[in-house]
C-alpha cells in the first residue's frame, strides 16, 4: 500500500517547552493509524502541524510527496479537533454549508451530502435548529459530518471517543471501519490504548515528543512475544504478582495480565491461581497496547511522572 | 479566495440579522436626526402660538404691537429669509394713566393658570413712566421663567415702540426714524480657496461634529463587534476547525471585509433614508435658519465613504488584535483600551479641529496614521485642504490598515490556539516575531 502521508523529523517548541521533538512515521493509504499516547505527549501538536495550524519550527510533513503548504491539501484533510466547536448560534444546514465551503466545495456540491448523513444520524428533524438547541451528543454527531462532508481522503480525528456515551462509541467505530473500507485512510489519535487496539492498522506510540514505537499493530505485537497471560477471575488476585516467573503484572479488580519470564511455564500459572480463585478465562498471547506501553516506555518513569502531576 | 468569500458570506449574513445591526441601522439616524432637529423643533413649536397681552400703562404703543410691526421685526431678526416660526397673538389694552397697572393685570394674570381658549401665554406690563423714567422696568409675566426667546422679542418691540415715541417727541420725521433704527445684519461666509462660498459657521460646527461622531460610532460598534466574533469562535472553539481549513490571513481579511460590507451596508441604508428625508430635512433645516445643503455636495458624499471605509478598517483591526489575543471580552476590553482611549483622540479634540481645520494640530492629525481619516474627513467638511493633503492622508490610512493586518494575522495566528491568560504587549510583540 503506498503512503498517503510522510511525517520526518518534525520538531515544534513552545517558549522553553519541546513538544514534539524529532517525530517521524508514515501513513498508509487506506489504513486506520492509531496515534497513541497520553495527554501531554505530543500528539494534538502533531496534528495541529499536518492540519497545517502550526508551522514546524524544522522537519517536514509531505503529502503524497508533494509539499503540504498548498491550499489543496487542507480540503483534502477532514479534521475533528480534540476541542470540539461550531458556532452554536447557527443553524444546522448552514453551518455544515460553511464548513463545506471553507473546504474548497460548492453549496449544491454538498446538500444531497447533507441529506443523507443528516438522515443517517437521525438528524434531519434538526436540520434548522441552531446547534446549541441539540443535545450534546447530537453536536458531535454534527461536527462528526463537518468533518466528513467534503469527502476528505485523509480523516484526522483527535480523541474521537472522548465525550461519547457507550452506544456512540460502537456508532463511530463501525463508521470509522466503514469509511477505511470504502478506501479512506484514517489517523486517530487517542489515549485509549484498548480502543486504539480495536481498530487500529498501525500504531505510532508517542512519549514526551518522540516516537517510541511504531509499525503494523501485529508486528509489533508478535515482537513483544507470546509470553503473557491474560486472566479473568473472581477472587482477590493480589498474589498473582508475587508468583515465581512473574516478571510484571498488573493486577485490576478481577483481571489480571501477567508477564513471565523466560523459560517459565503458563500452566503452573494457572495451576498456582485455580487454588486461590475462580477462573473465567486464561490466555496466553501478546502483551495489550497498554502493557507495550508500560514496558517500552518504562514503568519507573510511568511512576515518577505520575508523582510529578 | 473563495474561503475568503465564504468566510466574508457568513460574516456579513450572521451580522446583518442580529438586533444590533437593526437598531443601529433604523435608530441611530433617527437618533441623530432628533439631536439635531429636534431643539429647533420644539423651539418652534414653543414658539408656535402664544397668546399674550400686553397692558399698557402709557397707552401710546398699539402700532408698536400691531400685526404689521411683528412681521417686519421679524424678517430683521431672521435676516430676510422671510419664514419664521412661531406667532405671538398679541391683545393690545390701552391702559393709559392707570397708577394701579398690577391691580388692572391681575384677571389677566389668572387667565395664564386658565383653560383653552381663556388661557394667555404671557402678560406683558408698560408703566405709563416707561416713556420719561429711565428707570421703569417692563415687567413680563409667564407660567415658564425660562421662555426668554418670547419675552426678548416682547422687549426688543416694546423698547422699538418706546424709542420710536422718544424720537418723535424730539421732532423727527417717522421715516427718518425708521431709517435711523435700522440695523445691519451680519452674514458669515468662509471663502475657500477654489472661490465656493459657505455661510452657516455656527452650524458647520454642529454637522461636524454629528458627521463625526456618524463616521466613529459604527466603527467603534463593529470593532466591538467583531472582536466578540473572535471571542466567541475562540470560546465556541469553532476556530480550530477554521484555521485548519485556511489560513489565518484568510479567516482574518474574510471576517474584516465582511463586517466593513455590513458597514457598508448600513451607511447605503443611510444615505437612503437620508435621501427620503432629505426634503423634510432640508426645510426643517431652513427654517431653523441653516442651509444644510451646503454641505452635502457631491464630494462630501465621496469623502464620507472614503474616510467611514479607511476609519472602520482601522479600527476594525485594532479591535481584532484584541479579539485575536484574548480569551475573554473583559481581557479584551481591558487590553484594548489604552488604543481605544488613543484612537479617540481626534475626537477629543474635534472642538479644536472644526474650529482651525488648518491649524499645524489639524494639519498633522490628518496625515498621521490612525487619527488620519476622522481628522482628514472634517477638514475636507469644515475647511478646504488641498488636494495633495487628502491623498497623503489615504495612502497614510492605506499603509497602516495594510500594517495593522499583517500584525493582527501573525497574532492571531498564534494567539487564536492559546487559551491561557492574556497577554502583555511585550508578549503580543514576540507572538509578531515569532509567527
Amino acid at each position: 500500500m503506498s503512503e498517503i502521508l510522510e511525517v520526518r523529523e518534525v520538531v515544534k517548541t513552545f517558549d522553553s517547552v519541546r513538544a514534539v521533538d524529532g517525530v517521524s512515521f508514515t501513513v498508509r493509504r487506506g489504513t486506520i493509524t492509531g496515534l497513541l499516547g497520553r495527554n501531554g505527549a505530543g500528539k494534538t501538536t502533531t496534528i495541529r502541524m499536518i492540519t497545517g495550524i502550526f508551522m514546524p519550527d524544522s522537519g517536514s510533513i509531505e503529502w503524497r510527496s508533494a509539499s503540504a503548504s498548498g491550499a489543496a491539501f487542507r480540503d483534502d484533510i477532514g479534521y475533528l479537533p480534540e476541542e470540539r466547536g461550531l458556532y452554536k448560534q447557527m443553524k444546522l444546514v448552514e453551518q455544515l454549508l460553511f464548513l463545506a465551503e471553507i473546504k474548497g466545495k460548492k453549496a449544491s456540491q454538498v446538500r444531497p451530502a447533507i441529506d443523507r448523513w443528516l438522515e443517517r444520524f437521525e438528524l434531519t428533524d434538526k436540520r434548522d435548529a441552531k446547534l446549541e438547541e441539540l443535545s450534546k451528543g447530537n453536536q458531535q454527531k454534527v461536527q462528526l459530518i463537518a468533518t466528513l462532508l467534503h469527502d476528505p481522503e485523509l480523516i484526522i480525528l483527535d480523541e474521537p471517543q472522548s465525550g461519547l456515551d457507550p452506544v456512540n462509541m460502537v456508532l463511530v467505530r463501525n463508521l470509522l471501519r466503514e469509511l477505511r473500507d470504502e478506501g479512506r485512510t484514517i489517523l486517530l489519535s487517542t489515549h485509549m490504548m484498548g480502543e486504539a487496539e480495536k481498530m487500529a492498522d498501525d500504531i505510532v506510540l508517542i512519549h514526551r515528543g518522540k516516537v517510541v514505537l511504531d509499525g503494523s499493530l501485529e508486528e509489533v505485537r508478535s515482537s513483544f512475544g507470546h509470553n503473557t497471560l491474560h486472566l479473568d477471575y473472581d477472587g482477590d488476585g493480589a498474589f498473582l504478582a508475587e508468583l515465581p516467573n512473574v516478571s510484571h503484572a498488573t493486577i485490576d479488580n478481577h483481571a489480571a495480565e501477567l508477564t513471565l519470564g523466560d523459560n517459565s511455564d503458563p500452566q503452573r500459572i494457572l495451576e498456582a491461581a485455580m487454588g486461590r480463585l475462580r477462573i473465567r478465562r486464561f490466555e496466553v498471547g501478546a502483551p495489550s497496547l497498554e502493557e507495550i506501553f508500560i514496558e517500552k516506555v518504562g514503568a519507573e518513569t510511568l511512576a515518577a511522572e505520575e508523582a510529578e502531576r | 479566495m473563495n474561503k475568503m468569500w465564504a468566510v466574508l458570506k457568513r460574516e456579513y449574513l450572521q451580522a446583518i440579522r442580529r438586533k444590533m445591526f437593526i437598531i443601529m441601522t433604523f435608530l441611530m439616524p433617527l437618533f441623530m436626526a432628533a439631536l439635531f432637529f429636534l431643539p429647533s423643533l420644539l423651539m418652534m413649536r414653543g414658539l408656535g402660538e402664544k397668546k399674550i397681552a400686553v397692558l399698557d400703562g402709557t397707552g401710546s404703543l398699539k402700532q408698536a404691537f400691531s400685526t404689521a410691526t411683528q412681521s417686519s421685526a421679524r424678517r430683521r431678526e431672521m435676516g430676510g429669509t422671510g419664514q419664521m416660526p412661531g406667532q405671538l397673538t398679541i391683545k393690545y389694552i390701552d391702559d393709559r394713566g392707570d397708577t394701579a397697572l398690577p391691580v388692572t393685570a391681575r384677571p389677566y394674570l389668572e387667565r395664564l393658570q386658565a383653560e383653552k381658549e381663556q388661557r394667555l401665554d404671557g402678560v406683558l406690563l408698560i408703566p405709563g413712566e416707561a416713556l420719561v423714567n429711565p428707570k421703569a422696568k417692563l415687567t413680563f409675566y409667564s407660567r415658564s421663567a425660562t421662555d426668554f426667546v418670547t419675552q426678548e422679542r416682547l422687549a426688543s418691540m416694546a423698547n422699538r415702540g418706546l424709542q420710536r415715541l422718544r424720537l418723535s417727541a424730539r421732532g423727527l420725521a417717522p421715516d427718518d426714524i425708521d431709517q435711523l433704527l435700522t440695523s445691519v445684519k451680519v452674514d458669515a461666509v468662509q471663502l475657500s480657496k477654489t472661490g465656493q462660498q459657505k455661510t452657516g459657521g455656527a452650524a458647520s460646527f454642529i454637522v461636524g461634529f454629528m458627521l463625526t461622531a456618524l463616521l466613529l460610532i459604527p466603527s467603534f460598534v463593529y470593532g466591538l463587534e467583531i472582536m466578540r466574533g473572535i471571542i466567541q469562535e475562540k470560546t465556541d472553539r469553532v476556530v480550530e476547525v477554521l484555521v485548519s481549513s485556511m489560513t489565518p490571513s484568510q479567516l482574518l481579511v474574510g471576517k474584516i471585509l465582511g463586517v466593513a460590507a455590513v458597514g457598508l451596508t448600513q451607511i447605503g441604508v443611510w444615505l437612503i433614508m437620508a435621501a427620503l428625508a432629505g426634503t423634510f430635512a432640508a426645510t426643517t433645516a431652513s427654517f431653523a435658519g441653516i442651509d444644510i445643503l451646503q454641505f452635502l455636495h457631491p464630494s462630501f458624499f465621496v469623502y464620507f465613504v472614503v474616510f467611514f471605509i479607511l476609519a472602520y478598517l482601522t479600527y476594525v483591526c485594532a479591535y481584532a488584535i484584541g479579539g485575536a489575543a484574548c480569551n475573554s471580552e473583559k481581557e479584551a476590553q481591558q487590553l484594548i483600551m489604552p488604543i481605544t482611549m488613543i484612537m479617540m483622540l481626534p475626537w477629543f479634540l474635534m472642538a479644536a479641529i472644526i474650529t482651525n481645520p488648518d491649524s499645524p494640530l489639524a494639519v498633522g492629525f490628518s496625515l498621521a496614521p490612525v487619527f488620519g481619516p476622522l481628522t482628514m474627513f472634517v477638514r475636507t467638511l469644515v475647511g478646504d485642504p488641498p488636494m495633495t493633503h487628502v491623498l497623503t492622508s489615504i495612502l497614510v490610512s492605506l499603509a497602516t490598515i495594510a500594517a495593522l493586518l499583517w500584525v493582527t494575522s501573525k497574532i492571531f495566528r498564534v494567539g487564536i490556539l492559546s487559551y491561557g491568560k492574556r497577554p502583555t504587549i511585550p508578549e503580543l510583540w514576540r507572538w509578531v516575531k515569532v509567527a
